[in-house]
């Protein structure tokens, strides 16, 4: 299961809201308690993708590559990506599942008409051919 | 010896280690090197081909090694290598339908003709009012036109918020519920009747008061929410709730014959807490059950209340936000009030100190009894009175409610004055006599033991439950109101 910390989760919907109605990306930094993931930080990352960003992104591999070095360096593991849906629903799309790596936590947060409305998490398989929604607790203000 | 980093999630096949030392003259070596050290790695980087997996990208310190010689790319045998995962994705709503059916069947452009002929409206509108989810917190007075309209227009998902049964009192005004209905919850009365109404609609029904505890997770899953409480602690929960969840909170009350409506937490506009920074002092605003209502009134200010959801969902004309309207039905007139966010507002201002949603009774003062030991000698309940009464004890049974209710119903032997007058009768009374003060539910009565004590009655005492309590447990021949 992956959780994630006031602080970071903060930064996340913030990321989310204002980079409506296109969509955002970042990556989650934090560490792994046994079975749970924490997430104690989040790291707001530039949407890369060349053409209209309404519902596509794209991470830039050395944004990740800096980010995976920040985390290091402050002993933290990168643990996930999280990205935006506006006015779509918190779900793994074809194209998400497309273009995903087994490694990390899939985080999506649904963004309806500029606010904040829902989230998911997800780990999608080595061969990319499905997702699976992971337990996700975010938390409650 | 090189370097190459693992990612988190693959330390579990290299012994937890976060690096692995690593010989090769390119990267293609060193690559194979460490799946001989880690074999259980190399399906997770290379796929049956053997080909390295398409979200699989090696950095040579800073630099894509599809930018240099590829695997081919010579090593000097200190380099870092990282092993960085190419993302990417996004909603795409062209390649899948989403989850909900955004068109409408021939059934339903039937049923919504009159809406899908009104340019404002149309297609789009209606479509969107079928993917809309409104959570309505209460079926009641404004739950019922709210519940009965919203249905039929089309609203997709209803969230029904209400623990309480259908009594006879409710049918003056709460026109969603029927006299068969008596006895039932109206979550399942209500449920009924929109279904009856609109086969479409889905409907969520929480069995439950809103509550601190559960109100985040209820109104999480819906777009807006459409307040129908008729109590303060609630109100202030709900309005707490939305503003929190930044969700808008279209807001109605009645009292005997007037209302009011606004939309809170919309936009940049103001929530209940700027209009309203503090509750009043517990009482001092009656209930509908204790100062009555006019049963059309709630019908005018719950199809308000609609008519706000519809159009927010809509996005269409120009909302309540940053105004109160008030209604008189007495003189059938219409005012505005102009409201706006408060800066300093503790929920919704510029330095919230309100982030999280707290105890509503204990904020609106009616906790019981927290702060006052509770004397249990002040209290009396229905049969202990009868007893009293049937005994023939010298007591003075004082009814402190108006004389309008004193016409309704009445214990006998009682002497009624009105809470109100009661400070200028005070001195008409024995200050050692034995009292016992009721009015219909108890609230009132308190209030009156609490001035008689302040002002040395030692021996008055509430009587719990009012005469409500009394037609329960003592004489149902005395008619509840």
């Amino acid at each position: 299961m992956i959780e994630i910390e006031p602080e970071p989760w903060k930064t996340m919907v913030r990321h989310a809201e204002t980079s409506y109605p296109n969509e955002c990306c970042g990556a989650m930094l934090g560490r792994i308690e046994g079975e749970k993931k924490l997430v104690t930080e989040a790291v707001p990352l530039e949407n890369a993708y060349a053409g209209e960003q309404g519902a596509r992104y794209e991470l830039r591999p050395e944004d990740l590559l800096n980010a995976d070095r920040a985390a290091r360096s402050r002993g933290l593991d990168l643990i996930g990506i999280f990205h935006s849906h506006p006015d779509a629903d918190a779900y793994f799309s074809e194209t998400d599942l497309k273009n995903s790596c087994p490694w990390y936590s899939f985080v999506i947060l649904s963004i309806q008409r500029g606010t904040f409305h829902h989230a998911n998490s997800f780990l999608p398989d080595l061969e990319q051919t499905k997702a699976d929604k992971e337990e996700f607790k975010w938390p409650k203000f | 010896m090189a370097k190459i980093l693992i990612p988190t999630a693959l330390r579990q096949f290299t012994a937890q280690q976060d690096s692995v030392e690593v010989t090769g003259a390119t990267v293609a070596d060193a690559l194979r090197h460490l799946t001989e050290q880690h074999p259980d790695i190399k399906k997770n980087l290379y796929n049956e081909q053997g080909k390295l997996r398409s979200f699989v990208n090696i950095y040579v310190n800073d630099e894509d090694i599809r930018y240099l010689d590829k695997d081919q790319t010579e090593l000097q045998g200190n380099e870092t290598l990282s092993i960085v995962p190419s993302i990417a994705g996004g909603a795409t709503l062209t390649a899948e339908p989403p989850p909900a059916a955004a068109s409408l069947s021939n059934e339903e452009v039937a049923r919504y003709s009159r809406h899908l002929i009104l340019p404002e409206v149309g297609m789009q509108g209606q479509v969107k009012l079928k993917q809309a989810k409104v959570a309505m917190i209460g079926a009641g007075g404004l739950g019922a036109p709210l519940g009965l309209y919203l249905a039929a227009a089309g609203v997709g998902r209803v969230g029904i918020v209400d623990f309480d049964v259908v009594d006879a009192s409710n049918l003056q005004r709460q026109v969603i519920h029927g006299t068969s209905d008596i006895g039932r919850k109206k979550l399942d009365s209500a449920a009924d009747r929109m279904r009856e109404i609109n086969p479409h609609l889905a409907i969520d029904k929480f069995d439950a008061g809103l509550s601190s505890e559960n109100a985040l997770e209820i109104l999480r899953d819906y777009d807006l929410v459409v307040d129908g409480t008729d109590n303060f602690p609630t109100r202030y929960l709900v309005n707490d709730a939305c503003v929190l969840l930044k969700k808008p909170n279209v807001y109605g009350s009645i009292f005997r014959f007037e209302g009011q409506a606004t939309v809170f937490a919309y936009e940049d506009g103001p929530c209940y807490r700027c209009l309203y920074p503090e509750p009043p002092p517990p009482g001092l605003v009656p209930s509908c059950a204790e100062g009555g209502v006019l049963g059309i009134l709630p019908g005018i200010i719950g199809v308000i209340q609609a008519t706000e959801v519809v159009k927010i969902i809509l996005g269409v004309g120009e909302t309540l936000k940053n105004r109160l309207l008030l209604y008189d039905a007495l003189n059938m007139r219409f005012r505005e009030l102009k409201l706006r966010r408060d800066p300093d507002c503790p929920v919704c201002g510029n330095n919230p100190t309100v982030t999280r949603l707290i105890d509503y009774q204990e904020f609106c003062g009616i906790k019981p009894m927290a702060s006052q030991p509770v004397n249990n000698t002040d209290a009396i309940d229905a049969v202990e009175l009868k007893a009293k009464l049937d005994r023939g004890d010298n007591f003075l049974l004082l009814d402190v409610r108006e004389p309008h209710e004193f016409q309704i119903a009445r214990i006998p032997g009682s002497k009624l004055i009105p809470l109100g007058e009661l400070p200028k009768h005070l001195n008409e009374f024995d200050p050692d006599a034995e009292i016992v003060v009721h009015c219909k539910s108890g609230g009132r009565s308190q209030k009156a033991v609490d001035l008689m004590k302040a002002n040395g009655f030692r021996h008055a005492r509430n009587m719990t439950g009012g005469i409500t309590a009394w037609s329960d447990k003592v004489d149902p021949s005395v008619p509840k109101y």
